[in-house]
């Protein structure tokens, strides 16, 4: 207490020696007196501190985002890479297809007579005819004929897939058999990969069927339910959702189900057949067709190579995106120093013009007796504790608003991979640091010393003579 | 009373303005006794502001000698002048110069502060000067809420405040109405005679420097003309019955007879050709 009582009165002893204290007040007078160039000084200069520490951490919150973003397009392009690799091994072996065309149309157009009629693809062109719809219709092979496939060199193995086409009233739909072998579901993609409920199909199940979304819609079925296809009835254990326009009604059975219900006991529609390297896929395909003339031969080679090309652009592409991102990190910060610098020019030329509006003043300080120095220290601390308020004001807007200040002047990252394969931009969030904040605060005071220095020392070395006779 | 508070020798200034040449004073002299009450006048252009600015330090001579309680000011630098001006001169200005964000009081104290007082002497010299001044009361007011005349004797007691040896007043009056002419010439008068402050005061007008005790007129740089002033009015006594007088007064208080005064430019002395009857 005694100590307390000590302190107190040394405090009070030097604020009562202070002689330079009225320069405090006088300061603090013509900063309260002039509200409009306070107003100015410190609305301009704490907008460019408030930029100058929300910004920083904005871009560098963007840049996490556009990190993230562009992460996330890599490893999308990665994996798109891998399972491509997979795929690029596939070749796909069907016998020409049937195409039934279905002339829904008024009568007196279209074909005479029939509602019907088939033809074959490169037939009569009637599948392109205006009013019709088609339905594709798969030719069946006796798997036996083909098993020769098998045995050719850097084949991995056959996968046999029977597609057949059906409609129940006014619905079409699919029925597609796999064989569910622990060897080949595990290994090769030829389940539906997109399941939204329920589980896909397993090695050895029987008498359940995996039916898309659609179907179910159209059926009024749930995963859980039955369903009954062909007669049979089925377990529904999973729905899939569409990957690929072709499977947007495709029941998923296991491959003699499949037969069974169809009467295609030993048939197929598809021979999917892995090769041990994609290199070989084009030598393969080739011996394939030479060996049996009447198949359709395809494979994803040419799309695969379109495909990884269209990869490593699109790595190229990204690594420019972030050398751009890195730019506008320098424009940002150009723009920063631009608005500091605005700034302190702002507190030159109002403490300038201060000074001069204030000549006739300095002239009467000068009469009174103040040295030079007081009154280059009258000016310096009036400009300096105007920064002071600018600084601790641009501190408050950086803290209350960093996050909308750098979501306002920093460009948006745009997220493709938000809500539904819709792109939507990220919202980042700014913090700041304590550092930050003392950064803020030392360049109002920097701004505040450099922006009065030269205003001050105009005013100081003013002759009292002409500062008198000055109007 | 004979002591010497400023003396002049041959003092010059010359300002250049491209090749023309202005001398607004030319080998001027003059000396100053303390406790002098003096009416500097003169044509416009004729030096006088000039003369005060280098009397007050604000301006140097071209050349000659400024004695101010014994030291030549003119050979001073600019670091020791500022002291000269804090602690031998006190300045007040036609348009009285106050600083407007400071009121009555902070006005005056701020010529203390400069001198390094602290703030418990400042405060009561200053709320003491005032009082002196006739503005008890009015220590809180700014300039805006005073009178011109009020703002003068804020200007004064400013000068005031550090007690200088010499005041210099640069036409006091002329921003005044006639009722604070009379009242502020009165004060200065009041202060010389009371506290025998040396006063030099610049003035255009010849009732104002006919109650200084001694009017020095200017012309082409140098002192052309010296006169007697009226300021002893308070020594003068009744020609008819030796009583003393009040200043301004028509009418003699002790024996009731009507006075004239002969007042300008001279010593001011009731005039003897009165029909008293």
């Amino acid at each position: 207490m005694v100590k307390f009582i000590s302190l107190r009165a040394l405090i009070v002893e030097l604020v009562r020696r202070s002689k330079k204290l009225g320069i405090m007040t006088r300061a603090i007078r013509n900063i309260s007196r002039r509200k409009m160039r306070t107003l100015i000084v410190v609305i301009a200069l704490g907008f460019a501190l408030a930029m100058m520490i929300s910004l920083p951490p904005g871009i560098i919150a963007n840049q996490t985002a556009a990190q993230n973003v562009i992460n996330g397009i890599k490893s999308s392009i990665n994996n798109l890479g891998s399972s491509l690799s997979i795929a690029a091994t596939e070749i796909d072996c069907n016998l020409p297809p049937t195409i039934t065309t279905n002339w829904n149309s008024s009568p007196g157009s279209g074909p005479p007579g029939s509602g019907y009629f088939t033809a074959q693809i490169g037939g009569s062109g009637a599948s392109s005819a205006v009013g019709a719809s088609s339905a594709v219709k798969y030719t069946t092979m006796s798997l036996t004929h083909y098993s020769g496939i098998n045995s050719i060199v850097d084949v991995n193995t056959v996968v046999p897939i029977l597609q057949v086409n059906e409609a129940q009233g006014q619905y079409d739909y699919q029925i597609e058999g796999i064989p569910l072998n622990s060897s080949l579901i595990g290994n090769y993609p030829i389940l539906p990969a997109n399941i939204t409920s329920g589980r896909t199909l397993q090695a050895g199940d029987s008498g359940v069927v995996v039916l898309s979304e659609d179907n179910a819609r159209q059926w009024g079925v749930s995963t859980g339910g039955a369903v009954n296809i062909l007669g049979q009835s089925f377990k529904i254990v999973g729905m899939h959702g569409t990957s690929g326009i072709s499977d947007v009604a495709t029941v998923y059975m296991s491959l003699s189900d499949a037969q069974t219900i169809t009467n295609n006991i030993g048939n197929a529609t598809t021979l999917k057949v892995f090769v041990n390297n994609a290199n070989n896929v084009g030598t393969v395909s080739s011996v394939i067709s030479e060996a049996y003339s009447g198949l359709t031969v395809s494979n994803s080679q040419s799309l695969i190579s379109e495909l990884s090309g269209l990869q490593s652009s699109s790595n190229k592409q990204l690594q420019e995106a972030q050398n751009t991102m890195s730019q506008t990190q320098s424009t940002a910060m150009a723009e920063i120093i631009v608005a500091v610098v605005a700034g302190g020019a702002i507190v030159l030329i109002l403490m300038l013009y201060t000074v001069r509006e204030r000549t006739k003043e300095i002239g009467t300080l000068k009469a009174l007796g103040a040295s030079n120095m007081t009154i280059l220290g009258q000016f310096m601390l009036e400009g300096l504790l105007l920064s002071l308020i600018a600084g601790v004001v641009g501190i408050a807007i950086g803290l209350v608003g960093a996050t909308n200040l750098s979501t306002m002047l920093l460009p948006q990252v745009t997220s493709p991979f938000v809500g539904n394969g819709a792109a939507a931009s990220t919202a980042i969030s700014v913090t700041i640091t304590p550092e930050l904040l003392l950064i803020g605060l030392g360049a109002a005071i920097l701004l505040g010393t450099l922006g009065s220095l030269y205003p001050a020392w105009r005013g100081a070395r003013t002759k009292p003579s002409e500062a008198m006779r000055f109007e | 009373m004979s002591e010497l508070a400023l003396k002049i020798e041959n003092v010059c200034k010359t300002y250049t303005f491209g090749k023309r040449e202005v001398r607004p004073l030319a080998n001027l002299n003059l000396e100053i006794m303390k406790g002098e009450f003096v009416a500097i006048m003169g044509p416009s252009g004729s030096g006088k502001t000039t003369l005060l600015n280098i009397i007050g330090t604000i301006d140097k001579p071209t050349k000659g000698k400024v004695l101010l309680d014994g030291v030549d000011i003119a050979e001073l630098p600019e670091s020791q002048l500022y002291k000269i001006r804090r602690d031998k001169i006190g300045f007040v200005f036609q348009n009285f110069n106050l600083l407007p964000y400071l009121n009555a009081r902070e006005n005056v104290e701020l010529a203390m502060e400069l001198a390094g007082k602290f703030k418990k002497e400042r405060l009561e010299r200053a709320t003491q000067l005032l009082t002196k001044v006739g503005l008890s009361g009015r220590e809180h007011h700014r300039p805006n809420r005073l009178s011109q005349g009020e703002q003068q004797r804020v200007a004064i007691a400013r000068a005031l405040a550090n007690d200088p040896a010499i005041i210099l007043a640069d036409e006091p009056t002329g921003n005044l109405d006639i009722k604070n002419k009379q009242e502020i010439v009165k004060l200065m008068a009041n202060l010389n005679l009371q506290h025998g402050t040396t006063i030099i005061m610049v003035t255009h007008d010849g009732h104002i420097a006919a109650r200084t005790e001694r009017v020095l007129f200017l012309g082409n740089g140098k002192i052309t003309k010296e006169k007697k002033g009226s300021h002893l009015t308070e020594k003068l006594f009744c020609p008819y019955c030796q009583a003393k007088l009040q200043p301004e007064s028509k009418i003699c208080q002790n024996c009731g007879k009507t006075l004239q005064f002969r007042r300008f430019m001279g010593k001011l002395t009731p005039s003897n050709n009165v029909n008293n009857n």
